[in-house]
């Protein structure tokens, strides 16, 4: 103490620094906040290729209002990561869409090369569940690759 | 000598906590750079009601017969002749017809055979082209 000037010189030195443990501590309650917030899908992705389409717009819906109904090139149908023969899509989809309070936007993922037969058993099956609102997924076409086809 | 001692032992006696913000941070922009979101887009249709059926004058209805090749076929309300194009072709088509009859319909019938992109490209012309009275069939008397 009585080495270097007395006290005095060590005050300066505990305020010469911004603390910087805390910053951690707001970071770490950024992660989590992000973390806790992210929205993540039920289901996983089926391996179908995309329609493209030049008129495609964003669901005006919220994700967890929107079902997804993949059907694949050989017409097998996967909810929610479960494979449903083609009768029962209705019995499916009507408990949820209740549940939803009729909210409930439907997305049907065909594959680009499933043949219609299985598109339009779907909307049938869609139709006798009530739903109103469907959306046919598609890729974003550009313009210039439309004028190109 | 006893000086620098004294301050040596000063700066070993914490852990640095100054780089676990970064840490913290490239954590955080990792979980966010990694995080997908799934495309939710697509295109709107809206289906008819269970048992709703509306007479329409076959004036009003323009038929799109889509064939297994892609080719549409296009018939006018009862008119038997039958006009052949290009699913690309039918924006300006509809934009044409819809001018001349407001109340007009598009009858998009598809055979089962036939791809669904093929509807797809049917249907993403008539949404260019404003399209909103759209009705979706599978072509039965084939």
């Amino acid at each position: 103490m009585s080495i270097r000037g007395g006290g005095l010189d060590r005050k300066s030195k505990a305020s010469s620094e911004i603390p910087n443990s805390s910053m951690a501590d707001i970071a770490f309650l950024l992660l989590i906040f992000f973390m806790v917030s992210t929205v993540f899908r039920n289901d996983k992705e089926r391996p179908i290729t995309w329609a493209a389409a030049a008129a495609t717009e964003k669901i005006d819906e919220k994700a967890k209002n929107i079902l997804n109904i993949w059907v694949e090139r050989d017409g097998s149908i996967w909810i929610n990561d479960m494979n449903y023969p083609m009768e029962e899509v209705s019995d499916v989809v009507a408990p949820l869409y209740a549940r939803s309070e009729r909210h409930l936007v439907i997305s049907i993922r065909g594959d680009r090369e499933t043949p219609y037969s299985f598109m339009d058993a779907i909307q049938k099956e869609l139709v006798s569940a009530g739903v109103v609102r469907v959306v046919f997924a598609t890729e974003l076409e550009r313009q210039m690759t439309r004028a190109r086809r | 000598m006893a000086v620098i001692n004294q301050k040596k032992s000063k700066v070993s006696d914490e852990v640095p906590t100054a780089s676990m913000a970064d840490i913290a941070f490239l954590l955080l922009v990792f979980f966010l750079v990694t995080t997908v979101f799934p495309k939710d887009k697509g295109l709107e249709v809206v289906l008819p009601e269970q048992g709703e059926e509306i007479a329409v004058s076959q004036n009003n209805i323009l038929h799109l017969i889509i064939r297994t090749d892609g080719i549409v076929e296009v018939k006018r309300g009862e008119s038997t002749s039958i006009q052949q194009m290009r699913p690309d072709d039918i924006e300006a088509l509809w934009r044409n017809e819809v001018t001349a009859n407001p109340n007009l319909i598009a009858a998009v019938k598809t055979h089962p055979d036939a791809p669904h992109r093929f509807m797809i490209d049917v249907l993403d012309s008539l949404q260019l082209a404003g399209a909103e009275r759209i009705s979706l069939q599978m072509l039965e008397d084939i």
